[in-house]
């Protein structure tokens, strides 16, 4: 298979991930109006606990009680301390969770040490599969079908809903939400625990392929705030649309000239920027606040 | 120079003067106190933006390790000879001043959390620069050994090194362990506290203020917003940039910690400690988190089952941001004030 399309694959694996942790973003942005800086730490969290349960009951259990174990931190820390924030400016929302997310990192080091760690796959999930001029690890393609299913599945929630329904028109207008008697309240912290599980979910998931330290969840954090100004704060398929871009053109950047794979997003960055403030698909007003 | 200003400015050049030996008996040296000084630069830097214009900046780690390189590349490479420190640090204040001209150009068009996640990637951009520019700057190894810069007056060269007299100050050390460094630095971070004062003081500030407060009615008014928060995005970029070129000449090196993301998070973290909108909150905010860090790291070390250093800083950063929302110093000047409100309140 040539290099090309290796490098394509993987950018596709990397900027699915870069999606499910925007999505996440996007959607809780749109109800508590909250940028969350833990978000990393919570996909940091899931890879941990995927990792620790998968070496002792398997891989399936793995995924099953990282997204739940994700999701129920998510939810206490949105009681316990995100809960009186709500009101206040974004500012101090914003420093809130960066304190959080400092805590829940160098928590998981305290206890799981600085060294990167990794799931090592059963030999029959290492094999190659092959497809026609296609030759992949069978796990990364399961994994980005995976992906691709979970965002099926938010985009039916966002879609077909409730709450969802909440959630897409908050993104719009979150006062008037409230005045037209929308629980955003309720649907606020369904959606914060919702993506916190996605993000625990994929951090499991992608415990395999990408070896797991403390601080891997901030590093794809920053590609996906990225991710969120490329496509557009608040927009789900601005979040698809922007993750495998920038997933896509950093993985041919690592192929061609390595030492820009990791500069070469926030020229992206920059660019969409100048053109277009908003995001590809983010609407104009959302920029203000 | 008003009353005030004066005030402030004696008082913190008595506390200055001061700290290096106040620290002493409590496991702090004057090496500690100098680097404090410096980043305390930065971190009035930082205020200056999240404070007066309230731009909360995660990015400032760009403009510190662009002034640390510059700085570091001119020694080494410009003036082997005659390394001069104002010089190589001029030449870092311009180059970050340019990357914050650049950068601030388009950030300022964004607001809150925009901004402050389009500075954070910025940021992130900066430190793979450096981490890539191998030929520059050496990578993940950084630069070592940079020659040690004098200040020239004339044509003889100031050694910066160079220890105070030996008095002998009891439990306070040793007045020599105090070096002509401590002295720079703590004169620079009061010039620079008194050009932030004066400049909040003045209309610029005013306007900041305003438009911190009510973008569109400072709008109305007539003002242009964007040019206001460009301007104090870039003063903020220089001063970061100094402080970045002193430190690189401080410490004699230059390496890619100056640029990561950790750098820009402890200016946040000093700033809100010390007290948002407060002069010296910065000040004292980095004093306190420096030097707790300095003997927290080395008390904890000594107890691997204890977390780092570093998940202590977190957690006093988040309570602080949960119980202490005005910081230090804004705390104790709020206690101060007398509270109008309640005195008139009546009993029920």
């Amino acid at each position: 298979m040539d290099a090309f399309l290796q490098a394509f694959l993987n950018g596709l694996v990397l900027g699915l991930i870069y999606v499910a942790i925007a999505v996440g973003l996007t959607i809780v942005f749109g109800t508590l109006r909250l940028v969350n800086f833990a978000h990393g730490a919570f996909f940091s969290v899931g890879a941990y606990v995927g990792l620790v349960v998968a070496n002792k009951y398997g891989l399936v259990p793995g995924f099953i009680i990282a997204p739940i174990a994700v999701a129920i931190l998510a939810v206490i820390l949105d009681r316990i301390v995100l809960r009186p924030f709500y009101n206040k400016e974004p500012t101090s929302q914003l420093l809130l969770t960066f304190g959080i997310a400092l805590v829940i990192q160098e928590s998981l080091r305290w206890i799981f040490g600085g060294t990167a760690q990794q799931y090592t796959l059963p030999p029959e999930l290492m094999s190659p599969f092959t497809l026609g001029p296609i030759v992949y690890p069978a796990y990364r393609l399961a994994f980005a079908l995976g992906v691709v299913l979970l965002l099926v599945a938010v985009w039916l929630f966002l879609a077909r809903t409730d709450y969802g329904l909440i959630v897409r028109a908050g993104i719009r207008d979150r006062i008037m939400v409230q005045l037209l008697g929308g629980n955003i309240t309720r649907a606020s912290t369904i959606v914060f625990a919702l993506g916190a599980g996605i993000a625990g979910l994929v951090g499991a998931a992608a415990s395999p392929i990408y070896s797991v330290e403390p601080t891997t969840g901030f590093d794809f954090l920053v590609p996906s705030f990225v991710v969120v100004v490329v496509g557009g704060l608040g927009s789900f398929w601005g979040a698809v649309a922007g993750g495998l871009l920038v997933g896509i053109l950093k993985s041919l950047m690592t192929l061609y000239y390595p030492p820009a794979a990791d500069v070469i997003i926030y020229v992206l960055m920059a660019v969409v920027l100048i053109v277009r403030p908003q995001g590809l698909f983010g609407e104009s007003e959302v920029i203000r606040q | 120079m008003s009353r005030g200003t004066l005030r402030i400015l004696l008082f913190t050049a008595l506390g200055l003067a001061v700290f290096p030996f106040a620290i002493h008996p409590i496991g702090g040296y004057p090496g500690l106190a100098t680097q404090i000084c410096i980043m305390a630069i930065g971190a009035v830097a930082l205020n200056l933006l999240l404070g007066e214009a309230g731009m909360l900046s995660y990015g400032q780690a760009l403009f510190f390790g662009c002034g640390a390189y510059v700085s570091a590349i001119l020694v080494q490479r410009a003036m082997p000879q005659h390394p001069n420190l104002v010089l190589a640090v001029l030449g870092g204040i311009v180059v970050s001043t340019a990357a914050a001209a650049i950068i601030g150009a388009l950030v300022v068009r964004l607001y809150g959390i925009y901004f402050a996640l389009l500075t954070l990637a910025f940021g992130q951009m900066g430190y793979f620069i450096v981490e890539q520019a191998k030929d520059w700057t050496n990578g993940d190894d950084g630069l070592q050994g940079i020659p040690d810069a004098l200040i020239y007056v004339g044509t003889a060269g100031v050694d910066l090194q160079t220890p105070l007299p030996a008095v002998d100050l009891g439990p306070f050390g040793n007045l020599s362990d105090v070096h002509l460094w401590y002295i720079f630095a703590a004169v620079i971070l009061l010039l620079v506290i008194w050009f932030v004062r004066t400049l909040n003081g003045s209309q610029f500030g005013e306007v900041l203020g305003a438009i911190r407060e009510n973008e569109d009615r400072s709008r109305m008014i007539g003002f242009v917003p964007q040019l206001y928060r460009f301007a104090a995005f870039v003063i903020a970029g220089a001063l970061t940039g100094l402080a970045g070129g002193l430190r690189a000449l401080y410490d004699l090196q230059a390496v890619v910690d100056y640029a990561n993301i950790d750098r820009s998070g402890s200016f946040v973290i000093y700033t809100v400690v010390g007290g948002v909108q407060t002069l010296l909150g910065p000040v004292v905010g980095t004093a306190v988190i420096m030097y707790l860090e300095n003997v927290g790291s080395g008390f904890l070390a000594k107890y691997p089952q204890l977390p780092g250093w570093q998940w202590f800083e977190g957690l006093i950063f988040v309570l602080v941001i949960v119980f202490l929302p005005a910081g230090i110093v804004g705390t104790f000047k709020r206690k101060r004030k007398p509270n109008f409100a309640k005195m008139l309140a009546v009993k029920r």
